[in-house]
């Protein structure tokens, strides 16, 4: 049996790490935490509640609809029991949706509409993971799509959530036109030439304008990717990250925090007959990382040197694939977590990260999970946080039974001073005053925001924070 | 060796039908077949998540022991890798009964 580079990783690790602690170890190696406490199932009104995807944002909304179509929407939106927020797949750590008005599913809403040449008009409800699949079909892909494809297209581009690629925009960097169903129940089509201000607010814009009910897209032909995924001495990785980013139509890495370690990952287009991926193997990696952290956490010298040499061990050869886009640019993530992530100037990224890793190993030796980074072409939509210029991504995970409060203290400080502007969807400690210095259009966006929807009927009380109201 | 790949085990594909068998299966409700097909069936009938796969009577017989309110409360408010209402929103609690029953092909 032939043992791909990442089994043979999980296997050294996991084996010299039971090695060096017999059946005791073993236990320690394996301990898993229990569940998080969770919120009662029913409110006092009987009402049931609604939980994120990591499980750290809960709310009991007093409705729950489904519209099927623009004109049922826009009577929700104007009559509905406020706030009105609605939910893709929940993926969002930061709580923009929480409500105990009306809770609203675009999954009625779904699906591709048409195809006009280079470009395709998809309703907002469609999961990024039926996209790729529906476009293929017409020989079209996305040229970038997200780690992550549950969420709904409505959901990425309202949190401008992205790829990674140096020439590749987020995904509202593609859309070219939008329908957007205001709180007055109106139903408009903006884009660049027809109502572009709005075109330019609503490409991102947390759901406070309203509900974007389909966009137009731009899309490439669906060519097929080669994949590669390697390991690799982190100041290596560090030191050839640029010449990456310019050489390589996708490529981003993980540093892997206690291990002196970088996994790095590049896609290129290729004429290559498709070899596919193979069974997703990140979340036994991950096991292998929490295994060696129970194990030997107690010393960061001890950890960081023989998780380096046990995941060294393995061949040395990358691990490669060859298939269409969607299905390698976007991965399952079976194993839960809790994220914060901020877009820092590209310059900015690389010396901002280096401080992250510091800060994690000298303080917080219960962190296992790889941090992400990853780059974004710049867009001119108003919120967008790749708005004026490249950003490089930083992305700290925490499994979803360990802590992350400690990320406002120890990581935010660091990747605010470097520039950054948060993830909308991830967790950070911003208020208005914040992100009215970080956005030079944040006043025009605010000013139309107070024009679509003066009732507030689409602000929980979070977006009430973010836009000081 | 044998401790090894338990340390590094994931959950087994489904063994009894293939993967076009699993992809074809829906509830014969259309109701609950169209919240199959926007929720359950992106994790439920696709191997590699480490969700249990879709009448995969191995890996459900074991969760199915653990009755319907247990199973219940799981889907409701997450457990392990299940998301918090399995990514569908509009599900009432009897939805989740009818999605788990075909899940288990308990029906």
């Amino acid at each position: 049996m032939q043992v791909s580079r990442r089994a043979a990783l999980i296997a050294a690790g996991a084996g010299i790490a039971v090695a060096g602690t017999g059946v005791g170890g073993y236990e320690v190696a394996t301990y898993e935490k229990p569940e998080p406490p969770s919120p009662p199932l029913t409110d006092k009104d009987g009402h049931l509640v609604w939980r994120n995807w990591s499980g750290i944002r809960h709310s009991y909304p007093s409705e729950r609809l489904a519209p099927a179509s623009d004109e049922e929407l826009g009577k929700i939106l104007k009559t509905a029991p406020a706030p009105i927020r609605a939910v893709g797949a929940g993926h969002s750590f930061m709580p923009l949706v929480p409500t105990d008005g009306t809770l609203l599913s675009l999954d009625q809403m779904a699906g591709l509409v048409r195809v006009e040449g280079d470009e395709v008009v998809v309703r907002a409800g469609t999961r990024l993971g039926d996209l790729g699949p529906a476009l293929a079909s017409h020989g079209r892909a996305m040229a970038n799509l997200p780690d992550i494809n549950k969420q709904s297209l409505g959901g990425a581009l309202a949190t401008a959530t992205h790829g990674t690629g140096k020439h590749l925009p987020a995904i509202h960097g593609t859309v070219t036109g939008l329908r957007l169903v205001t709180p007055q129940g109106l139903v408009v089509d903006c884009d660049a030439t027809k109502n572009k201000d709005l075109f330019d607010a609503a490409r991102v814009s947390l759901g406070s304008l309203g509900i974007v009910s389909q966009v137009r897209l731009k899309t490439i032909p669906n060519k097929n990717l080669h994949r590669r995924v390697w390991l690799e001495n982190f100041e290596d990785t560090l030191a050839r990250a640029e010449a990456r980013w310019n050489a390589h139509r996708n490529y981003e890495f993980y540093a892997v925090p206690f291990t002196g370690l970088a996994a790095n990952i590049t896609h290129d287009e290729t004429d290559e007959s498709p070899r596919p991926r193979g069974p997703e193997t990140d979340s036994q990696f991950l096991e292998a990382l929490k295994g060696l952290r129970n194990l030997f956490g107690f010393s960061t010298a001890v950890r960081k040197r023989i998780a380096h040499s046990v995941l060294m061990m393995a061949e040395p050869k990358a691990e490669e694939a060859v298939d269409q886009g969607w299905k390698l640019l976007s991965t399952e993530r079976p194993v839960r977590f809790n994220e914060m992530e901020f877009h820092v100037p590209a310059e900015e990224q690389l010396t901002a990260l280096r401080e992250v890793v510091a800060a994690i190993e000298k303080h917080r030796p219960d962190v296992f999970f790889p941090i992400e980074l990853r780059r974004i072409a710049p867009d001119d939509a108003w919120l967008s946080p790749f708005q004026g210029g490249a950003r490089g991504s930083i992305a700290v995970h925490c499994y979803y039974k360990d802590e992350y409060e400690f990320l406002f203290a120890l990581v935010e400080p660091i990747l605010r001073r470097h520039g950054g502007r948060p993830h909308w969807g991830k967790l950070n400690s911003l208020k208005a005053a914040d992100f009215a210095g970080l956005y030079p259009r944040w006043k025009d966006f605010n000013d139309l925001r107070r024009q679509m929807d003066p009732g507030g009927r689409v602000l929980n009380p979070y977006l009430k924070g973010v836009f000081g109201v | 060796m044998t401790i090894i790949f338990l340390l590094a085990a994931c959950s087994p594909a489904a063994k009894h039908l293939t993967p076009a068998e699993v992809a074809a299966l829906k509830p014969a409700d259309a109701h609950e077949a169209e919240l199959y097909a926007h929720s359950c069936k992106a994790c439920h009938a696709v191997p590699g998540t480490g969700a249990p796969q879709v009448h995969d009577a191995e890996q459900w017989d074991r969760r199915w022991k653990k009755g319907d309110d247990v199973l219940l409360s799981h889907v409701i408010l997450g457990f392990k890798g299940m998301p918090a209402g399995g990514q569908c929103a509009v599900c009432t609690p009897n939805d989740y009964k009818a999605l788990i029953r075909f899940l288990a092909d308990k029906e």
